[in-house]
């Protein structure tokens, strides 16, 4: 792989935790009626007189990062360092480390989203495909009208319709949480539980998300199909086979990674609704949760660790991108 | 084609014209442009019909639907009244007695207020970074390019959230351009990018060497070949503004003063709309309303690119 | 080759093939009862303009006419045992069969012929495998067959198709398509994206690779003159069917009225410039195709008995068919022009150039840094590609001067220098004594604005679809250079001037044109209105960027017509780009101009249009005319050798020391590999090279830097 494009990416991630590092700082420091007034007033009101200015500068440093009698500058460079470090200040309402708090949450998230998102690009690239070889067939017609519908819905609804009918109608599926109680954790059964629970959450990201794929693929393909290089694949006698995976496939795909790269965001967005909707306890959860009792220590974390799972996730497509398309390696992208 | 018959005194550098164009010749050529030819292209498409008429319709509702209804009260109605049970409440009344089919009329306004000018926000903003972008060299285009991937990275829900809880506003409009706050990264990579080839186009080259001032450059000959992404992109974000404030409205982390569909699928799922069928047109009319707005949006922009295409234009003229 | 083949057999038979869409309009025949014999071991050049069905033809030949499209008809194939199996009925596994193990093709748009996601050696092996070959072997022969085509086949087999240029692109396909040993090779217009020089190698290589691997060839082009020394016979075609086959070797073997008028357009190094005539009209519909013959509306000869019956294929000697009803008189009415031209002195345009420069570049440099413009890009060391590097050139006052050289030798960036459209990272271009750039900047000492002097300076395109906005009509189009500049003209005014403009332009009914989108124009016509455009500001010099060379032939010589004209009309000079020395000469040639040979960014020869080609003196200019076929000569069947040594061009970013033509010299010394020959002057004709320069210069003492020239040493038994 060529080193001059992976440091590139690797710039461009840290950029993105840096400006997201900067824009929590901003919000924290410098809104009016910002977090850190709210907690020395709220501080002031529960111990009065009892507490000096310093110690209340002290508990603001503990919890938020940021020492309030600095000047600016240092007070932004102490936060950086300590981010940086892995510190994101302690949870105003549950008094535990805010790191904690987040690695005990964030794998369920993954799980989650890495799963959906793995079924959603499979289903919609095989769909997208077998579309395009069928072009104009009534399959391809009712399949592309069945996409354009799942396209305009969104996830949300299709949870709350799943809960509906096979939680609250059929009672096939639970309707929260991540797993039974009372299970050994890592025995089969902890696993069969963990997936059962993770079902719904999954079909519903899933068939919302499969349809655009499907559509893009589709054009793709299309346009893949036409190009001169199958027609010379054919003429050389090569097998429909080889032709569809090793031409059409791999070129059609190429174009979806740009899709990719903003879904994982999206996903990781969507994870508060949809973890709020199924009571699932993952990252969106707790930022939802810390939304809602103010606990800007635990918001900002889990903002900053959902920021950073997506670069991430982007670092890691955009390798297997590189991987795919020869003409990343050498430099001349697009 | 012979040219042969080109004179000395053919010399056509010096023909003026002895007739005047009016105004309403000028008007007449606007209107044709651009009503009567998107309108007839429109008329051959019925997608196209059917997504105008849906918008169209929301449209309608939104701005006067409002007039037309009073506002529902608690106790107008029994409480729970079905669906299609009464012609009073023809979508059926919540727990309070307040009738459904007032609600959601009255929620459309500021959803659609939202979606607007998020809209808005978002075509502006990216059609200015991504072609300034585009057509600047150097080091104003890095730096451009690095806060468009930044914007593209950063996840915009949880974005939202933080901002909406830090900054609290109140106004539908404020709400729907911080719904949009880093929605525009997509529009404005993919314009950039379409502006580099465009730029590289003759035509580009023979505007500068016929001394067109930039801004008619871009005016005059990018601009329209971008626009059908632009518009496309328009219904697109306007699509995501309404799922991320109805799903924000619902998760109940924006603030309103009035209620909109997303506060009703809160007020119906927190309120246990989803455990039985007696109370699930609750919840069953405000997701009808979104998901028909959102395919209404879906096939307009279908049909955006045949609005601008001159191959299509021509046959229509 | 032919003439070797004792008793000749067809390898190939065609009887009555017929290729049929349908479409809203009508059906539509894309070939109409073509009828015709491909010997074994010949090369068949099959020569058409676009849109005369040959394309379809070489898709027949295989069964592979894309869907809705259907054939109709016989081609028979006769294998080496000497069965016979009729193509269009075979089975799909016979025909996956048939194809690339005994004729293999290489169509058009061969540039995207490579999965970009796949190495080359990929291609080669799936090939390979697909056949179920022997893999070892199979890829010995590649190599055989990549070295044979000048190519390194470890550094080939290892790069991925956007890493090659077009011309290594090329070669390594027709490696590919010979890489199960075929007996046909069928080529549809496989180097018309090349550079002439490009397009002549591959040529000569070919001509070996046929003797050595004994295969036939069907060559199909739109370009005459290209084939003419490599192929055996050459068959004509028109509106979708043959109209004759004539033996290669000597041109005036032609007998349809439509070869003639079609070589009498083509523009060459030899015919008089005063005898080249365009054909009127334009090629039929294929859903509306003349009744008779179909060549009698624009045929001059044509009589009442054309327009009723169609005249069949006849025999009228051997090797040598034609269709036409009075094929004899054609010797007569029209004689071929390059026969009655007296050797090609031209009888030169009057030009009155005067003696002012408009336009006067000094030491002109134009370095690029390659930068993908990405994120921390600020960190790389950018590479420096030296488009222009070092030349001087002076444009008069209705002057016409032509630069020549192939692609990426930096001529279309120096004309965009000249014109202001790019600015120079060394030297100064000044308009009229004024520094363009100093005046951009406000700096200038002159007294003319900026705004005057980017009115003198206007610029014609070489690609007519790029050329004009496509959304917007050529009124609005045309409107924006009055706006520019004439600012008291109001709409109606501006709307009389573009009308009377495109009536001179010879496209009338203008307001019908005038409300047109560019998508309706034909080629020729865009790149008259882009033109027109560029004549409406007025200007004194217009830089044509290879504005000719993607018209059809016939068509180059119309529009090269109406510049002329035009120059006369509006006092204007030009700048003619080119790849292509013929087209140069006929511009330059008409106006008593001048024709520069770049090379790697610096002109390497420069003088008078007629001088430069009747007697060029470097040898890079040499090997430029050799490229230019000879129609006079009578060689058949035998592209002569090439004279130089490499084909490819060198990196730009680093081009070789010394004269930077010597790595593909004939002539090179060791001298040329570290000194460097500047441009003689003094003199009207001038040439950077070593051999120009006098008898004790160190050149004659050095050792020679090699013999062997591109041709000799694939097979070794070429003659
Ligand atoms: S048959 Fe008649 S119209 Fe046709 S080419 Fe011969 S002379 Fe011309
Ligand atoms: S200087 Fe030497 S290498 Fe260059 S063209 Fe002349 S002979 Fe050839």
């Amino acid at each position: 792989m060529n080193g001059r494009w992976l440091l590139k990416r690797i710039g461009m991630s840290l950029l993105v935790v840096w400006s997201t590092i900067t824009l929590t700082f901003a919000l924290i420091r410098l809104m009016p009626g910002s977090p850190i007034s709210r907690m020395r007033a709220e501080l002031y009101q529960q111990y009065g007189a009892t507490m000096t200015q310093a110690e209340i500068d002290r508990q603001v440093r503990l919890y938020l990062n940021v020492q309030p009698d600095e000047p600016l500058w240092q007070q932004y460079i102490t936060y950086l360092l300590d981010t940086f470090q892995g510190d994101l200040g302690h949870s105003y309402v549950q008094g535990i480390e805010v790191t904690v708090i987040l690695a005990d949450v964030l794998p369920w998230t993954v799980l989650l989203l890495s799963i959906a998102i793995m079924f959603q690009y499979t289903i919609g690239i095989l769909l997208g495909a077998s579309m395009a070889y069928a072009e104009g067939s009534r399959f391809d017609f009712l399949s592309t009208s069945v996409s354009t519908f799942l396209v305009s819905v969104p996830f949300y609804v299709f949870a709350f319709l799943l809960i509906f009918f096979f939680v609250f109608q059929w009672d096939l599926f639970p309707q929260g949480g991540k797993y039974s109680t009372g299970l050994e954790a890592g025995s089969l059964a902890f696993y069969r539980s963990v997936l059962y629970h993770a079902t719904l959450p999954i079909v519903s990201l899933v068939i919302t998300g499969f349809g655009g794929i499907a559509l893009s693929m589709r054009a793709n393909s299309i346009q893949t199909l036409g190009s001169d290089y199958i027609r010379g694949a054919q003429l050389r006698g090569l097998s429909n086979f080889r032709i569809s995976y090793r031409y059409v496939a791999r070129n059609a795909i190429l174009p979806l990674y740009t899709g990719l790269l903003i879904q994982i965001g999206f996903l990781f967005g969507g994870a508060v609704i949809l973890e709020q909707i199924f009571s699932y306890r993952g990252i969106g959860y707790v930022l939802l949760d810390a939304t809602l009792y103010r606990d800007y220590p635990l918001m900002m974390g889990t903002f900053m660790v959902i920021t950073i799972a997506v670069v991430v996730g982007v670092f890691v497509a955009d390798l297997t991108y590189g991987k795919l398309d020869p003409r990343i390696q050498t430099g001349d992208s697009q | 084609m012979s040219d042969a018959s080109i004179e000395n005194e053919d010399i056509p550098l010096e023909v003026v014209s002895d007739v005047d164009q009016t105004w309403q010749d000028t008007v007449r050529s606007l209107v044709n442009a651009y009503v009567l030819v998107p309108g007839r292209i429109m008329i051959t498409d019925y997608r196209a019909l059917l997504g105008f008429g849906i918008v169209f319709g929301y449209l309608f509702v939104g701005t006067v639907g409002v007039w037309l209804m009073e506002p529902t009260t608690m106790w107008d109605g029994d409480r729970l009244v079905q669906s299609f049970e009464t012609m009073a409440h023809p979508l059926g009344t919540d727990p309070q007695g307040r009738d459904i089919l007032t609600l959601l009329v009255y929620g459309t306004r500021p959803i659609l207020l939202m979606m607007l000018s998020g809209g808005l926000f978002i075509i502006t903003i990216g059609t200015a970074i991504g072609t300034v972008a585009g057509f600047s060299r150097g080091r104003l285009d890095q730096i451009l390019s690095m806060i468009t991937d930044v914007a593209l990275t950063i996840p915009g829900l949880p974005l939202v959230i933080v901002l909406a809880v830090t900054l609290n506003p109140e106004s539908p409009v404020l709400i729907g351009i911080l719904l949009a706050i880093n929605g525009w990264g997509g529009l404005a990579r993919n314009l950039r990018s379409q502006v580099l080839s465009i730029r590289e186009e003759d035509y580009v080259e023979a505007a500068k060497a016929m001394n067109v001032s930039t801004g008619n450059v871009l005016l005059k000959d990018v601009l329209p070949n971008m626009m059908p992404y632009i518009l496309y992109n328009f219904m697109s974000s306007m699509r995501g503004v309404l799922f991320a404030s109805v799903g924000l409205y619902y998760l109940g982390v924006l603030p309103y003063s009035q209620e909109n569909w997303g506060v009703l699928l809160e007020q119906a799922y927190s309120g246990g709309a989803l455990t039985t069928w007696s109370m699930f047109h609750w919840i069953f009319w405000p997701i009808v309303a979104v998901v028909i707005l959102s395919i209404g949006l879906i096939l307009l922009s279908q049909s955006t690119d045949k609005l601008f295409n001159p191959r299509v234009r021509a046959r229509h003229e | 080759m032919s003439q070797q083949v004792v008793a000749q057999e067809n390898i190939l038979e065609l009887r009555d093939v017929t290729v049929s869409f349908g479409m809203n309009r009508g059906v539509s025949k894309v070939l109409d009862d073509v009828s015709i014999d491909i010997h074994r071991g010949e090369i068949l050049g099959v020569v058409g303009e676009s849109g005369s069905g040959k394309s379809m033809l070489a898709s027949a030949l295989l069964d592979a006419v894309v869907d809705p499209g259907t054939v109709d008809g016989e081609v028979s194939y006769r294998t080496d045992s000497g069965e016979t199996v009729d193509i269009l009925d075979l089975e799909d596994e016979e025909l996956r069969q048939l194809r690339w193990e005994e004729i293999a093709m290489v169509f058009q748009g061969a540039m995207s012929f490579f999965n970009p996601t796949m190495k080359i050696r990929g291609h080669f092996l799936e090939t390979l495998k697909a056949h179920d070959q022997d893999v070892d072997e199979g890829m010995e022969h590649a190599r055989e067959l990549l070295t044979d085509l000048h190519l390194e086949p470890d550094r080939v087999f290892d790069t991925f198709p956007h890493e090659l240029s077009g011309g290594m692109k090329q070669r390594a396909l027709i490696a590919l398509s010979l890489i199960l040993e075929p007996n046909v090779l069928v080529m549809d217009e496989p180097t018309a994206a090349l550079d002439l020089l490009m397009q002549r190698s591959i040529l000569t290589l070919l001509d070996d690779l046929q003797e050595k691997y004994d295969l036939t060839i069907v060559f199909i082009t739109h370009d005459l003159p290209l084939v003419k020394d490599l192929c055996d016979r050459i068959a004509v075609m028109y509106a979708f069917d043959v109209m004759e086959v004539f033996p290669a070797g000597d041109l005036s073997n032609s007998t349809h009225p439509y070869t003639r008028s079609l070589l009498n357009a083509v523009p060459n190094l030899t015919t008089s410039l005063d005898e080249l005539r365009s054909i009127e009209g334009s090629a039929p519909d294929p859903v509306d195709i003349p009744s008779g013959c179909s060549y009698h509306p624009r045929c001059p000869l044509s009589t009442p008995e054309c327009e009723q019956e169609d005249p069949p294929l006849e025999e009228i000697a051997p090797d040598q068919e034609v269709a036409c009803w009075h094929h004899e008189k054609v010797d007569e009415e029209l004689p071929l022009a390059l026969e009655t031209s007296d050797g090609g002195s031209a009888e030169v345009y009057e030009g009155n150039q005067s003696d002012e420069p408009v336009v006067v570049m000094d030491d002109i440099e134009v370095h690029f840094e390659t930068d993908d413009g990405g994120l921390l890009s600020l960190f790389d060391d950018p590479e420096i590609v030296r488009a222009v590097d070092g030349v001087d050139l002076e444009i008069y006052e209705n002057d016409v001067v032509a630069i020549v050289g192939e692609s990426g030798c930096g001529k279309t960036t120096f004309g965009k220098t000249a014109v202001g459209l790019q600015e120079p990272t060394g030297g100064s271009v000044r308009y009229r004594g004024q520094d363009i750039w100093e005046t951009k900047r406000g700096e200038g000492t002159g007294d003319r604005s900026y705004d005057e002097i980017r009115r003198a300076l206007q610029i014609i395109h070489q690609d007519p679809g790029s050329s004009l906005n496509p959304n917007r009509k050529v009124s609005s189009i045309l409107q924006v250079p009055m706006k520019s500049w004439q600012s008291d003209l109001d709409v109606e005014d501006r709307k009389a001037r573009l009308l009377a403009m495109l009536e001179a332009a010879g496209m009338s009914p203008p307001e019908d044109y005038a409300d047109r989108y560019p998508h309706q124009l034909s080629g020729g016509e865009k790149q008259r209105v882009a033109l027109i455009r560029a004549l409406l500001m007025n200007p004194d010099l217009i830089l044509a960027d290879e504005a000719v060379s993607a018209l059809d032939v016939s068509m180059r010589v119309d529009m090269m017509d109406l510049m002329l004209t035009l120059q006369d009309l509006f006092d204007t000079s030009y700048l003619f780009i080119s790849h292509n020395l013929t087209n140069a000469r006929y511009l330059a040639g008409r106006a008593g101009g001048r024709i520069a040979v770049m090379y790697l960014g610096e002109i390497i020869e420069i003088g008078p249009a007629e001088e430069i080609v009747q007697n060029p003196q470097h040898p890079y200019t040499q090997a430029l005319h050799w490229s230019t076929t000879d129609l006079d000569s009578n060689s058949e069947g035998e592209a002569d050798e090439s004279p130089i040594r490499a084909i490819d061009v060198p990196d730009p970013i680093d081009p070789p020391s010394g004269c930077r033509f010597h790595p593909r010299c004939p002539e090179a010394r060791e001298v040329c590999a570290t000194e460097k020959p500047s441009l003689d002057s003094g003199t009207d004709h001038c040439t950077a090279c070593f051999r120009e320069y006098s008898e004790d210069h160190p050149y004659w003492d050095s050792e020679p830097l090699g013999e062997e020239t591109i041709g000799a040493h694939v097979g070794g038994e070429s003659s």
